[in-house]
């Protein structure tokens, strides 16, 4: 292991400015987790009762507390994607580096080992840059004392974020088959029915074991609540790997058959042939929007019901700010989150476009039009999206219209809720424009002269 | 020479001596292209053996075969009385490691390690510490003429340079069999001698075995020994030519 670590550090260390383009954000998404992870301790480290001068009260219930924890919690599904993005760039380069240390005669444990090392430094950096600023913010700013406990929990998500980017490189690996002739991926005949029904099926369950918990009246101050909260955002988000990954592929089969045009012929090609790679990059982005959606409607009804409460008196502003600041809070979450899946999503765009750079400077040298190439690449984002946007907008709208049949009586906002997805989707296509100047510089016939 | 019959039997010395590694009856197929198709080679301890033939006669494909990197569909290759074809993935790994040494045509430096990194590669990764491994390296380094550019990485360096910094690193371990796939293809005509140049004076010093595959008659001319293979096969024609060598 001590080898493996040495040799890890060597590869990383002599990385090109690409390759530390991977480090660094890997180590921006590690040091977010690790952030969010700290937020969550210091939270959960408050015993009983407590009167704090933040949020207006928000954290003084150790009720409404577990509810800020699990937002928190749920904040790594898109820090989660964006570090999976982020693991991406680089592929092929990291693909033909461990394809060189099998031809030199390592075992594939030892290529996983050390790919996962690599990913595991790059976490243990942002982690680190994460400990040692949240300790000074907690000491000098906040100054407020913690029980040790606290501290231990502090240490153990330091250590947990650079394990847990180990562990997910080595899982993702794990169908991985490094050849001493190049990177060599196993085709998983079963990718398309089974794949979606093993995904979606628990998924399914986990909604239905919610909606128990909701319906039967169990709080949100338990602790089976807010787990199965988080385990059915985690399961939704694998199924929309899938419905998305299945999306792309019957929109390009369709549209391949039928356009005229070459920029959509291209796009359609490029998703017919590799549908999952869109639905790994758009696959956060549609769970951040059927939270937005849900959340917006379920927005509405609260600040309809705490502005013009249908019993009794109109509440004191005390009480009013306390209610909106934990409505604004979970807005501010839910705008990172999409800030930070949109990160992701131009992070898989420009790697894209790095990974495919000879085929499209090709494409160039042959007389396709760099237009043509760009309205391409905006395609690839746009024509897939549509469906899925869709389909997280009806998703959305079922969370908060759920919600609505408990409130007396009933209500159903529907037209802000609809709205995020409409800018969600616009936010994905400039996220995915700001590969274009990239694209520019891809499509010079000089990148055909390198390997 | 217009001999167009196929042999199926190895391509064999007469002097009774034992091949280090033998193949026989090699059958491989890339989805509906068959890549080889029977081919028999042998291959004796300190020779050099060209594998010459035309671009799509398999050639390339026998040589990743005969070290180990890929499973023929059919047929038996023998290395110092072990069938290669039937050993698991890392007892491959360690003989890559320990007793075989591979060139390819340019590609196989892993870009973030310097010139001394990579050649000290094998042995890092058979345990040795690193101050031993980079010593180790740097003699063979020399050996080669590419002393004092250990700092480099591999696109800081010329074509020349990075052949025979990879042909270092196949040597490092001492091993018994180099397998050498176009080393000159991506090189000018001075480079491309003085990399075999040194690649045969290595190995005559050291009596290390060498499977070259070249289509390249001036670089074929460094064996000992030519087969030739056509349409995935060992061509008749090989016999003749060795008769007239």
């Amino acid at each position: 292991m001590t080898r493996d670590l040495e040799l890890a550090w060597l590869l990383t260390r002599g990385s090109d400015r690409r390759e530390w383009w991977r480090v660094t954000l890997t180590a921006v998404g590690a040091a977010l987790a690790t952030g969010l992870g700290y937020a969550a301790v210091a939270v959960a480290s408050v015993d009983g009762q407590v009167s704090t001068p933040y949020f207006h009260g928000l954290l003084n219930q150790p009720g409404q507390r577990a509810g800020v924890i699990v937002a928190l919690l749920l904040l790594w599904v898109p820090v989660l994607g964006f570090l999976g993005q982020c693991a991406r760039i680089g592929a092929v380069h990291r693909d033909r580096r461990l394809a060189g240390l099998r031809l030199a005669g390592a075992t594939p444990g030892q290529v996983r080992r050390i790919a996962a090392l690599e990913s595991g430094l790059a976490c243990l950096l942002g982690a680190s840059v994460a400990a040692v600023f949240c300790a000074l913010l907690m000491l000098n700013v906040l100054q407020q004392g913690f029980p040790p406990r606290a501290w231990a929990g502090f240490a153990l998500v330091t250590c947990a974020v650079p394990l847990l980017a180990v562990l997910v490189s080595v899982v993702a690996l794990r169908r991985v088959v490094a050849s001493p002739l190049g990177w060599v991926r196993r085709v998983r005949p079963g990718h398309g029915r089974a794949a979606t029904l093993a995904l979606v099926v628990p998924a399914v369950l986990v909604g239905l074991g919610a909606l128990l918990v909701v319906v039967r009246g169990t709080g949100p101050g338990t602790t089976a609540f807010p787990l199965l909260v988080f385990c059915a955002v985690a399961l939704t988000g694998a199924g929309a790997v899938a419905v998305t990954g299945l999306t792309a592929r019957a929109v390009g089969r369709r549209l391949a058959a039928r356009t005229g045009s070459p920029a959509v012929l291209l796009a359609a090609e490029r998703l017919r042939a590799d549908p999952w790679a869109t639905a790994r990059t758009h696959a956060t982005v549609l769970l951040v929007t059927v939270v937005g959606v849900g959340f917006l409607g379920v927005r509405q009804m609260l600040l309809d019901a705490v502005h013009q409460p249908p019993e009794g008196l109109p509440y004191d502003p005390e009480d009013l700010a306390f209610y909106t600041t934990g409505i604004d809070l979970v807005g501010a979450a839910v705008l990172v989150a999409l800030l930070i899946s949109l990160g992701g999503l131009a992070a898989g765009t420009a790697e894209s476009l790095a990974t495919r750079r000879r085929g499209l400077a090709a494409q160039a040298a042959a007389g396709v039009p760099r237009k043509v190439l760009g309205r391409a690449l905006l395609l690839e984002t746009a024509l897939p999206l549509i469906p899925a946007m869709l389909l997280a907008g009806a998703g959305g709208t079922a969370v908060h219209v759920v919600h609505g049949t408990f409130v007396d009586p009933p209500v159903f906002p529907v037209l802000l809720p609809l709205l995020f997805p409409v800018l969600a989707y616009a936010a994905c296509l400039l996220a995915a424009a700001t590969s274009l100047p990239l694209l520019r510089r891809t499509v010079r016939p000089a990148e055909l002269r390198f390997t | 020479m217009s001999s167009t019959s196929m042999s199926s039997t190895p391509m064999s010395r007469t002097d009774g001596a034992v091949p280090i590694l033998a193949a026989r009856g090699l059958s491989k197929a890339h989805g509906e292209t068959r890549a080889l198709r029977g081919a028999s080679v042998e291959l004796y301890a300190g020779e050099i053996l060209a594998v010459t033939g035309a671009s799509g006669s398999g050639k390339s494909t026998l040589l990743h075969c005969l070290a180990g990197m890929v499973r023929p569909d059919e047929g038996s290759v023998v290395y110092a009385g072990q069938r290669l074809d039937r050993l698991p993935e890392a007892r491959l790994s360690e003989l890559r490691r320990t007793e075989f040494g591979v060139v390819f045509q340019f590609g196989q430096l892993i870009p973030e390690l310097t010139a001394l990194d990579n050649t000290s590669l094998p042995l890092l990764l058979a345990g040795a510490s690193r101050k031993a491994a980079h010593e180790q390296a740097g003699e063979w380094l020399e050996r080669f003429g590419v002393r004092g550019q250990e700092g480099l990485r591999p696109g800081e360096m010329s074509g020349g340079q990075a052949q025979r910094v990879a042909l270092a690193r196949a040597l490092v371990t001492g091993p018994k069999v180099v397998f050498a796939d176009e080393p000159t293809g991506a090189l000018d005509s001075l480079a491309s001698e003085q990399v075999m140049t040194a690649l045969a004076h290595t190995a005559r010093e050291t009596g290390t075995a060498v499977l070259l595959i070249t289509h390249d008659a001036q670089v074929a001319a460094y064996a000992d020994r030519e087969v030739w293979l056509r349409d995935g096969a060992v061509s008749a024609d090989a016999v003749a030519l060795e008769a007239t060598r």
